[in-house]
């Protein structure tokens, strides 16, 4: 992986990646000083057409079967609920300080640079990777500070790792360290569901900037083909 | 923080300019008589993002800047929180550091998605045009304080 210089074959390694699958993106950073920039997350997508900044998968994941409480404590059927709608998908826990606030942050600042009525054609849903802590009322105080329509997922965790992992996800077991704070490995990509099959088409990694949400948002709610 | 007075006093006279200015920018020499390994460390951009959950866990981000020899950022504590660490988000995680280098005429990034100051245990539940104090600690310069304005939850240097 050290041996990444150019944005092409970055890109390419990372729809390898993409197409292999059942294993989480791994890092391909932290080579040296570079890794700190997070400059491996910057996929940039050259080798499309796509209008899209995102990164374009050849392989279309199923939306996941996954029935978990919302912030209301209700049972959420994200296939039901979501079916004919797009959807961006992400994995996270709420005692995360960095890539976690940073992410739903920006797709937040993103989705407020809609018109209502495209706000309304996506559902923006995070699924909790630390559920004992991450109860329904601790992730809706915590989305809201992003996104008031934000549709938060937890319990299970088990149900939440076998949701994850044919995405791509690699989600572990939270460890809890000695002065209490919490450590979740998970996959930091933010994927996105078509409407038109309920399959993802699009991915975003860490370090994806509000501009490229902003910009891909609009073509979503707009309903242009990846 | 005590050790060494003159170097203390210097650091007030900063933070007194600093205070005014809103960022820190402060000048630090080593008592070796100087030479070209002597860091000369300055902090610019220091922001704390208002945490999502009101008074929970929080980020520190700011870039310390070097003119001199090689330091070594060593620890980082606050009058205004029990717990700062030190940790770096890797692809799917993130990893607490020991220490972080501060290259000589270079600086060190601590930014979104990278290096980054976890805080925890408020004294006060931060707010939004809040100043906190972080005392910055390295291993030839000393302590540098810089008082870290708290951003919205979104900020980025320059935005």
């Amino acid at each position: 992986m050290a041996s990444l210089r150019s944005t092409r074959p970055r890109l390419m390694t990372a729809a390898a990646l993409v197409l292999g699958a059942s294993l989480a993106l791994s890092a391909c950073s932290s080579s040296g000083g570079g890794g700190e920039d997070s400059g491996a997350a910057k996929v940039s997508k050259q080798a499309s057409t796509s209008q899209y900044r995102g990164t374009v998968l050849s392989k279309h994941f199923d939306k996941p079967d996954l029935v978990l409480n919302d912030t209301s404590g209700q049972p959420y059927d994200l296939k039901a609920r979501t079916a004919g709608r797009t959807v961006l998908l992400f994995f996270g826990y709420t005692s995360c300080p960095d890539v976690c606030p940073t992410t739903m942050g920006d797709i937040g600042v993103a989705m407020s640079k809609l018109a209502p009525e495209q706000r309304q054609k996506l559902d923006v849903v995070f699924v909790s990777t630390d559920p004992e802590r991450d109860t329904p009322q601790v992730l809706r105080t915590w989305l809201d500070s992003m996104g008031k329509d934000f549709v938060g997922l937890t319990g299970d965790l088990a149900k939440v790792k076998a949701a994850a992992k044919p995405l791509g996800i690699l989600v572990e077991d939270p460890v809890v360290a000695a002065n209490g704070s919490v450590t979740s490995t998970h996959g930091a990509q933010v994927l996105a569901f078509l409407p038109g099959d309920d399959k993802a088409h699009l991915l975003y990694m860490a370090g994806t900037t509000v501009e490229t949400y902003a910009h891909d948002l609009q073509l979503l709610a707009q309903g242009v083909a990846v | 923080m005590s050790r060494a007075f003159r170097r203390s006093a210097l650091i007030g006279a900063g933070l007194a300019t600093a205070l005014a200015a809103g960022t820190a920018v402060v000048a630090c020499q080593s008592s070796d008589g100087g030479g070209s390994a002597a860091p000369k460390l300055s902090v610019a951009d220091p922001y704390i993002p208002l945490p999502a959950t009101p008074g929970g866990m929080g980020a520190g981000y700011l870039t310390v800047r070097n003119d001199g020899g090689a330091d070594r950022l060593v620890k980082v504590t606050s009058p205004a929180a029990g717990s700062v660490t030190m940790h770096r988000s890797t692809e799917k995680s993130m990893e607490e550091v020991g220490e972080l280098a501060v290259p000589a005429h270079g600086s060190l990034d601590l930014a979104r998605g990278g290096t980054h100051l976890m805080i925890m245990e408020w004294a006060k539940q931060p707010a939004l045009g809040d100043e906190l104090e972080l005392d910055l600690e390295f291993a030839k310069a000393g302590t540098v304080v810089v008082k870290v304005p708290v951003k919205p939850l979104t900020y980025r240097p320059g935005s």
